[in-house]
Order: C-alpha cells, then sequence, then structure tokens
C-alpha cells in the first residue's frame, strides 16, 4: 500500500515548458498546456502518485513536492477469486506472497487482483496499486511481466521516457549463452526461483 | 590503554540528509570508544597514495601513469567522448580522490587526442540528483567547460541489442562518439554483485535504464544477474564507442593506486583478485564479531555507511561467506528481501538470516533515497532525532521505515537504551573513518585477538576457493596490489 501523503506542484515562473516532467511521470500526470501565449504544466491531482520523479528531474528545480491530505493506494486482494490470483502470480513467476515492490511493501498478489480488477496498463498498475511510486526502479520488470502474463496489450505514451519494454527473464535466457558463461549459475538460479515460485501459499 | 577514535567522516549537506547541524554529536565522541588501526588487523594491506602526505596530487600523477600506457588513437579529430562516472566514487574519501581521477582523465584525453569535447556523464543510484550535488560541490562543471551532467535511470533511453536480447542504456551515457568508463574497484555492494565482473557492473547500472536494472534485481536471480552487465559492455553498440577504462583501486585503508587499460576485462580480473585479497579479510573480520550494537553515521542511505572501507549492508551478511558463490543468497540481497512473507518467514527454508550478530543499529545520521525497510524490519533500529525520522517518512522509499523503528532524542538516548536492551557493550561504528575503525574497547579486544586467525583462514583456505570459482589464475595474487 502507498500512503500518498506529497503532490507534484508546479512553480510556473520557473516553468521553461521542457515537457522533462510529463516524460518522467510513471502515470502521466503531468502534462504541458499549451496556450495562445505559452503553456503551462498541468499536475493533475486525482493522477499523482507523490513518486517525486518530476520534482527530481525537472532542470530548473521548478517543482516541489507539498503535503496534501493523505491517501491509500491499494487493492483490496479479498474481492477477487484467489485460484485465478495465484494462476496469474505463476505464470508471471512470482509467489502470491512475494514482495514485488521494496518501497510499497506490494506483494504479487495485490497487483494480479488489480489487473483481475481491471487495470490493463503499468501507469494504470501503478495507480491501482502504489507500486512504481517509491524509486520508480526495480518493479519496473515485474509490472511489465505481470501486464504480459495476463495477455494484455498496452501502448506507451507517446514521447514518455517510462515503460521502455519488457526484457529477458531467467526461464527465456538461451541455452547458447547459458553455456558460454556458465560462470554466472543461470540455472541453479532458476532452480531457487521456481522453487519460490512453487512454495506453498501458506507457510 | 586504548587510542583515541579517529576523526568521522564529514557530515554533507544533501537534500538526502538531515542537516548537518542536526547531527549534535557523532557516534566517535561516545564514551568507551577507540580505534583499531587497520594495519595492526591485517597487516598484509597495500600501501595507499591517498590519504597520504602526497595529496591530491599521487592521484593526479597515479592517473597520468596509468593513461600513459592506453591507446587513445581511435579518438580522433572532432570526435565527442564522454567520461562515464558513477555515485560510488564520489563516497570515498570525502569524493575528491575519484573527481581529481576524472579531472585529469579530461585532462590528459584533451592534451593527447584531438578531440571536440570531452564531457563528464555521472550517473547514480536511487537518488537523481546526487551526482548533480557532487558536481556542483567539486567545480566539475566549470572543469568540463559546462559539460558536466548528472543521469538518472528514468532518462531518455536507449535500446541495446545484447545476447540478452533488448536491454536498454541511458542516451546521455551514449551521446558521444566514445566512452571511457572511469570507475573505482571497491568491493562495496559484493552482495549483489559477488564479486563477479565488478569492474563491468555501472553498465547494467548506473549507465542503465531502469528497465535494465530491474532485470537485474527481479528477472534473473541473484548470481546470474550479473551477466546484465557484461550482456550490455559486449553489445556491438557499446563495443564500437568503448574507448578505455580507468579505475581507481581501492583498499579499505584507502586509494592504492589507479588503473587503467584498453582491455575492461583485464582491469575486471585484476579488480576482482585485488578486491578479495584487500577486502576479504575485513568483512570475514566482521562476520567473526559475535554480538554488537552498529551505529550508523555517514552521509549515505542505510546499506552504504561505511566502516573501514566495508559497508553496512556487508555486515548485514557477513553471517555467511558472501565470496562464496556455491552461497546462492546472501542475508541482504533485492532477491533475498522478496522472498519473505509478510509476517517474516521465509518462503523458502533456506533464506539464510540476516547476521545475528547485529543486536541493534543505532540510525544517528544516514540518509534516505534507498529503501532500507528491509533493515529495520530484521534488526532492532533506533533512528536519532524527530528532523530525520520525519525525512524517512517523506520519501517515497522509506514510508514503512518508521513503522519499524524507535525513535530517540538524541546518540546518548538511544545507546543507552541499546546498551540496556541488547546487555552487549561491543560497539562498531559505520563512520567512514579512514585507516581504521571506530568501536567500542571490548570489540577492539575481540578484533584484535580473531583477527591472525581469519587472516590466516582467508589466505589459505578461502581466497584459493574464491579464485578457483571464477576461473582465475591463483598467480595473480603476487601481481596485483
Ligand atoms: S520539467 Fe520543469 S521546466 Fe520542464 S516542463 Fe516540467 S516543470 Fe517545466
Ligand atoms: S510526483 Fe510522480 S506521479 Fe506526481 S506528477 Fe510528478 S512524476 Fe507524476
Amino acid at each position: 500500500m502507498k500512503t500518498v501523503k506529497v503532490q507534484a506542484k508546479v512553480n510556473q515562473e520557473l516553468c521553461t515548458g521542457c515537457r522533462t516532467c510529463e516524460r518522467v511521470c510513471p502515470v502521466y500526470a503531468a502534462e504541458l498546456v499549451k496556450e495562445d501565449k505559452g503553456f503551462h504544466v498541468e499536475i493533475d491531482p486525482s493522477l499523482c502518485v507523490g513518486c517525486w520523479n518530476c520534482e527530481q528531474r525537472c532542470p530548473e528545480h521548478a517543482i516541489a513536492m507539498v503535503a496534501c491530505e493523505p491517501f491509500d493506494i491499494s487493492t483490496d486482494v479479498s474481492l477477487y477469486d484467489y485460484g485465478q490470483i495465484k494462476e496469474l502470480c505463476r505464470k508471471a513467476r512470482f509467489h502470491p506472497k512475494q514482495l514485488v515492490c521494496y518501497c510499497t511493501a506490494t506483494r504479487a498478489e495485490e497487483l494480479a487482483a488489480a489487473i483481475l480488477g481491471g487495470a490493463a496498463s503499468p501507469e494504470a498498475l501503478v495507480r491501482a496499486t502504489g507500486v512504481g511510486s517509491g524509486c520508480g526502479i526495480e518493479c519496473n520488470q515485474t509490472i511489465l511481466r505481470f501486464l504480459e502474463a495476463a495477455g494484455v496489450a498496452w501502448e506507451r505514451k507517446k514521447g514518455s521516457y517510462q515503460w521502455m519494454g519488457r526484457t529477458m527473464t531467467n526461464w527465456e535466457v538461451p541455452a547458447e549463452v547459458k553455456q558460454k558463461y556458465a560462470g554466472f549459475r543461470f540455472d541453479s538460479d532458476r532452480e531457487i526461483m521456481d522453487r519460490i515460485v512453487q512454495a506453498p501459499v501458506e507457510p | 590503554m586504548y587510542s583515541k577514535p579517529l576523526p568521522p567522516a564529514p557530515t554533507r549537506k544533501s537534500q538526502y540528509g538531515v542537516d548537518p547541524s542536526l547531527v549534535q554529536k557523532r557516534g566517535a565522541e561516545l564514551s568507551n570508544i577507540t580505534h583499531v588501526p587497520l594495519s595492526e588487523l591485517i597487516p598484509d594491506q597495500p600501501s595507499v597514495i591517498y590519504p597520504s602526505a602526497r595529496g591530491l596530487a599521487a592521484v593526479r600523477s597515479e592517473t597520468e601513469a596509468a593513461l600513459a600506457k592506453v591507446d587513445m588513437s581511435m579518438i580522433s579529430e572532432g570526435k565527442t567522448v564522454n567520461i562515464l562516472a558513477s555515485h560510488h566514487g564520489f563516497t570515498f574519501l570525502g569524493g575528491e580522490p575519484y573527481a581529481e581521477m576524472l579531472r585529469t582523465i579530461k585532462d590528459v584525453v584533451a592534451q593527447r587526442t584531438k578531440a571536440k569535447e570531452v564531457r563528464l556523464r555521472a550517473g547514480l543510484g536511487m537518488r537523481f540528483r546526487e551526482t548533480e550535488e557532487y558536481i556542483k560541490a567539486f567545480k566539475l562543471d566549470e572543469y568540463f567547460n559546462g559539460k558536466a551532467q548528472g543521469m538518472a535511470p528514468i532518462d531518455a533511453g536507449i535500446p541495446i541489442e545484447t545476447s540478452l536480447g533488448t536491454l536498454y542504456g541511458l542516451k546521455r551515457a551514449y551521446d558521444a562518439d566514445f566512452i571511457i568508463h572511469a570507475h573505482n574497484s571497491d568491493v562495496r555492494e559484493v552482495h549483489f554483485h559477488r564479486q563477479v565482473d565488478r569492474a563491468v557492473k555501472p553498465f547494467g547500472m548506473s549507465y542503465a535504464r531502469c528497465e535494465t536494472r530491474s532485470t537485474y534485481h527481479m528477472n534473473l536471480g541473484p548470481r546470474a544477474a550479473n551477466f546484465v552487465a557484461r550482456a550490455i559492455f559486449e553489445s556491438p553498440f557499446v563495443q564500437s564507442k568503448f574507448a578505455f577504462a580507468a579505475f581507481m583501486i581501492m583498499s579499505p585503508a584507502g586509494a592504492v593506486t589507479v588503473d587503467a587499460d584498453n582491455d575492461l576485462y583485464a582491469i575486471n580480473d585484476r579488480t576482482t583478485v585485488g578486491g578479495m585479497k584487500n577486502y576479504g579479510k575485513i568483512i570475514h573480520l566482521f562476520g567473526a564479531v559475535d554480538d554488537c550494537i552498529v551505529i550508523l553515521d555517514f552521509p549515505c542511505p542505510v546499506p552504504y555507511v561505511f566502516a573501514s572501507g566495508v559497508i553496512y549492508a556487508n555486515m548485514v551478511g557477513a553471517n555467511i561467506d558472501l565470496f562464496d558463490l556455491d552461497n546462492p543468497l546472501p542475508p541482504y540481497t533485492w532477491y533475498t528481501e522478496t522472498y519473505y512473507r509478510e509476517g517474516g518467514q521465509p518462503l523458502i527454508p533456506d533464506i539464510p538470516p540476516v547476521n545475528p550478530a547485529i543486536k541493534a543499529v543505532v540510525h544517528n545520521y544516514a540518509w534516505v533515497g534507498y529503501p532500507a525497510v528491509f533493515f529495520a524490519e530484521h534488526t532492532p533500529t533506533i533512528v536519532v532525532g524527530q528532523e530525520q525520522a520525519e525525512l524517512f517518512n517523506r520519501d517515497p522509499m522509506n514510508l514503512n521505515y518508521m513503522k519499524h523503528a524507535l525513535l530517540a532524542d538524541n546518540l546518548d538516548a538511544a545507546m543507552a537504551f541499546a546498551y540496556r536492551t541488547t546487555g552487549t557493550d561491543k560497539v562498531m561504528i559505520f563512520d567512514g573513518a579512514s585507516g581504521g575503525l571506530n568501536v567500542s574497547h571490548s570489540l577492539a579486544d575481540l578484533l584484535r585477538r580473531v583477527a591472525p586467525g581469519v587472516n590466516e583462514k582467508v589466505d589459505k583456505v578461502l581466497l584459493p576457493k574464491w579464485l578457483a570459482q571464477r576461473d582465475i589464475d591463483v598467480q595473480l595474487l603476487d601481481q596485483v596490489a
């Protein structure tokens, strides 16, 4: 669960309209709006998950994170069929109880539940669970693996830097790579990851 | 008679830490603290060029000497060059030595080639403005004529075709005709890289997009992950740009020399061996500590605070041999962290626990900007100062940290509580003190007593095993500082 305590606010005086904020936002909450004479950046508070990406990358230091009325982002796993949740987690090669986001303590089962609840893009999964709104780095592939396992086709917003694509997992590494670079112990690591995926749901 | 503690590394003004004025007392100012010189614990440490009486001039001359052996003929007239750096280097010895190595590389390349432009591109971990802060602090933008930039893993990316399929680098890292990989050999994240391709790692990390970094930490497994960097480095795209590498060679006592080569894998072998030789003993010595209170007291996020060149994350895993590749999962890695259930039970029985010798952690001064809740969940943690707690409460990566940590008004109160509840009087301070270790008298006694046995075991049993696991010729041991 993510508790959003701060949201982005733009100082329009400092903004040069470079669109960096728009491009680094994982949920497309920042938008440069053109006007007759000039432009301004709008942050949609109903979308902003308080990830700090825009504040950290704005070259003009024009964005501040300001306190907002705190609100929680999470999906209630109990509303969905646990058999389907389990199946989707295992297809994405995660254990349902496995941690998938270090920053928000989100577990795999919640990502599956959010997809069953209709989240059909990376940004929708972030909005539904809070994953990807902390460091913005490590759960990137987890999100994309879940969407692929669910058979969800999604498109990147034009011009965005985010969500470039899913990359290879251990289960897909070509045999010749594993053979040539045996010192990296692909198979032994895969054996551990398989045991994690297959571990019982209850301890 | 115990000697005085060493001066701790100074606090640093940063958006990622509390204001230095709020750090009212350092661990080294506590009573009962002494220092043990590294040379006493590990007599065969290499001599260092920094810190030394020669100052930064030593870094400059060693860099020049190392670069003299490097071929730069590929950088022909009118070409552009990016010197690729990483934030880690700036966390050593106050940061100036690494900054000086970068300045020297720039000067030598400008002098020996007719490059149109030599720029600095400094990658980072998870604090997206951290290298901007270093660039400013060390006036590197002026030195690079306005061409020094930080780069973050959410910046514009570039697809790179590799033997692992498409991976993603940072566009700004590769927006020159040639790249120079300017790094360091500090063992640092051995829990992640396991001293496998240590010298290559930034290609999959600080020069890479978040998709690639997530591949490393989520997709491949704790040891196989290290192939990500090699896959990118060996890609035709990166090979077409790679000119050479220059490394500040580190030991727990400081900077030993500068190594440079057109062959990154030659540096990789040397740093692999040197790292195991110079850090293997101190990390194993940490593993021999039976119980202690740890004080975090350095301008870095929780796992990265240093004691005698070793980061706290290594102490967290020092109950197993982190260099031994037959141990698949260290007690702390991002794979291990995900393998615990919400209630703290491991998903499979063979998850090694966090080092049980750490009885309590007193968080006197450490930064946000790295997901650190795992450490507070697994070890009793006392944070000093409301302001520091508030900083963690605001940090999107640490929203839950204070849910697991206690708060103390000041360092003395935190220590009094830690002594009383743990029953140990052994204290280990991660404060970046140079040349030795600030510890309590009792821990100094223990370290002195066990060090000879640890040194012998590493030399006779462990080093040969580690080298064999990595297919590295044992002869290299004698050739490397
Ligand atoms: S990143 Fe900053 S300067 Fe650029 S458009 Fe956004 S607010 Fe304006
Ligand atoms: S804080 Fe994050 S979610 Fe909010 S507008 Fe900025 S980039 Fe988007």
